[in-house]
């Protein structure tokens, strides 16, 4: 299973910047980022090419950071195949509770990270139906 | 234009007189409760020779009133209390104060006499803009102004719209209000194209239940274009009717012959001289069903010495300066800091590191709790964060009445501080 960094920000100038300063001088790679904002704070979620190392150097610049599950999707780079995607995993009622897009034009296909309650579940669902996931290598280094 | 023209003008040598009989009355009175009956075993009320020997019995605090929840000061049967008035008790025991029939005449008498002081008489309309129930302000003016047969609104605080509609269509002479709720009542007039000085008949205010400053009051006067008087109480002594202003604005006359005043050093508990500032000490010259003799108040103030221009001889105190506690008055609830706390340690997530800010914002307090996330429950996901915030507010809404903004911040970005952590920070007259 592959890991994203959820990191606690308060919402001003330059806190992105110290996180990826840190991850810069530790020569750490920014695979995918994304930013949920909730007015006076927000959470970072970055994609690294080695999570655990990243995790714990953030901890020691006293950022509060979890590590959490993803599963990256591999989809079509065309129109309806995120639709596709999305549908198989609605009608085997799986909630997605974050989920956004990295990297396209990569063979043709682009990567759609996801995060849900279920992993087990929605790793056989997508399976089933013939959806590729990505190895926590390719994600690394998407 | 007095209530009670004998008693108001007592001579100074009378009055002391008074005093000392009252003061043995209350002594012989509150030696049936159980806690005096233990404290003052070895005191003899034909000992007190005079009223200021008062000095040698002891004082009584508000822990005193806790540690003996919820009985230990009752004096009465339980049958004959026909009311009670309570603190929030998050920090433990709440304080409760019991009041017979004759305490509840005698309250509603002192602020009938304090209304009446200052001009209102029963031909006034009296909005009492103040909150009612446990809260002692707004039932203690109600029935006083009931007493001197005014009409009165119980509409108490809130719903600014409908406050200014009221005043208009009754034509409303005289309001109860917080100073805070008064400023901020103002800012809707505009809106509602209700000009306050040409519209209303407003002519007397009277403020009190927070400190304000002698320029918050020429505000609310200029304004509103009335009178507005400082009410000074608290629920250990009834509620409003302690000490008032009369006509000449200049300090609040206590009202002796319910009330004997000291002020005290708060540090050593010695007895000052009147004119210097220290410690309010009260004890209840009449009360029937819970007399509390030597009562800490913990406002800290000055006996105001010279006579009042008014020809009362009942002497004036100083307008509050402050505590000598850490007690936040937040419109006009009283709460102490450790209540916060305890409220928001309580939920499980919070760390052990936040402060409390108290600011100003459209004239009315605002309480900010400023946590640090917590690095052991954080899952990394704003979700969870958004809950926390949820229940916090909740928690100190439904625990002290306060609607706090709750804000997370990163872990290590508040200040540390040593030994006792200073949590509280009151930035309201910043």
């Amino acid at each position: 299973m592959a890991h994203q960094l959820s990191i606690f920000v308060e919402n001003s100038p330059g806190k992105l910047e110290r996180i990826t300063k840190i991850l810069a001088d530790e020569k750490l790679n920014v695979r995918g980022i994304c930013l949920a904002n909730a007015g006076e704070f927000g959470i970072v979620k970055i994609i690294v090419d080695d999570p655990d190392k990243a995790y714990d150097k953030l901890k020691e610049h006293h950022f509060t950071v979890s590590k959490r599950n993803i599963i990256a999707v591999r989809i079509d780079d065309k129109s309806g195949s995120l639709c596709n995607l999305l549908t198989i995993l609605s009608s085997n009622k799986i909630n997605i509770e974050d989920c956004y897009g990295v990297s396209v034009a990569y063979n043709n296909s682009a990567a759609i990270i996801i995060e849900v309650e279920k992993y087990p579940d929605v790793e056989s669902v997508l399976k089933k139906n013939n959806i590729e996931t990505l190895t926590d290598k390719e994600v690394y280094s998407i | 234009m007095y209530w009670e023209k004998d008693i108001e003008t007592l001579s100074f040598e009378k009055l002391k007189e008074y005093q000392l009989i009252k003061l043995k009355e209350t002594i012989f009175q509150s030696k049936k409760s159980e806690y005096y009956g233990k404290k003052l075993k070895d005191i003899d009320s034909s000992s007190i020779n005079s009223i200021s020997d008062i000095s040698n019995l002891p004082f009584t605090t508000k822990q005193d009133m806790r540690d003996n929840f919820p009985y230990g000061f009752l004096t009465v049967p339980l049958d004959d209390v026909v009311r009670l008035h309570s603190s929030s008790g998050t920090t433990g025991n709440p304080t409760v104060v019991y009041h017979s029939k004759q305490d509840l005449d005698e309250w509603t008498n002192l602020v009938a006499r304090c209304m009446y002081m200052v001009g209102v008489r029963k031909s006034d309309v009296f909005q009492n803009i103040m909150g009612y129930g446990l809260f002692t302000g707004g039932i203690g003016f109600h029935y006083g102004a009931e007493k001197l047969g005014v009409l009165t609104i119980p509409i108490g605080p809130g719903n600014s719209k409908r406050q200014i509609w009221f005043l208009k269509e009754f034509q409303v002479t005289t309001i109860h209000i917080l100073p805070s709720y008064a400023l901020r009542l103002y800012t809707f007039f505009e809106e509602l194209g209700v000009d306050p000085k040409k519209d209303l008949k407003l002519k007397t205010a009277f403020i009190g239940s927070e400190p304000h400053s002698e320029e918050i009051r020429k505000k609310i006067e200029l304004l509103y274009g009335l009178k507005a008087y400082n009410s000074y109480g608290l629920s250990e002594m009834n509620g409003p009717g302690v000490a008032f202003e009369c006509q000449y604005q200049d300090g609040l006359h206590v009202w002796e012959d319910n009330f004997y005043i000291e002020i005290i050093d708060p540090d050593t508990g010695k007895v000052l001289p009147d004119g210097e500032e220290g410690e309010l000490v009260i004890t209840t010259l009449k009360r029937d069903a819970m007399p509390l003799i030597r009562y800490r108040t913990k406002d800290l103030t000055k006996i105001i010495p010279e006579k009042c221009k008014c020809g009362r001889t009942h002497r004036r105190i100083d307008r509050i300066k402050g505590r000598s506690d850490d007690m936040l008055i937040i419109n006009g609830v009283n709460i102490f800091p450790v209540q916060i706390e305890k409220t928001i340690m309580k939920v499980p997530e919070v760390g052990d590191n936040y402060i409390i800010e108290l600011k100003k914002e459209n004239f009315m307090d605002k309480v900010f709790v400023k946590i640090e996330i917590n690095e052991n429950t954080f899952h990394g996901t704003l979700n969870e964060i958004e809950k926390l915030q949820k229940k916090i507010t909740e928690e100190l809404k439904s625990e002290l009445g306060i609607n706090p903004v709750v804000k997370f911040v990163e872990s290590g970005s508040l200040p540390q501080s040593e030994g006792k952590a200073v949590r509280v920070y009151d930035l309201r007259n910043k």
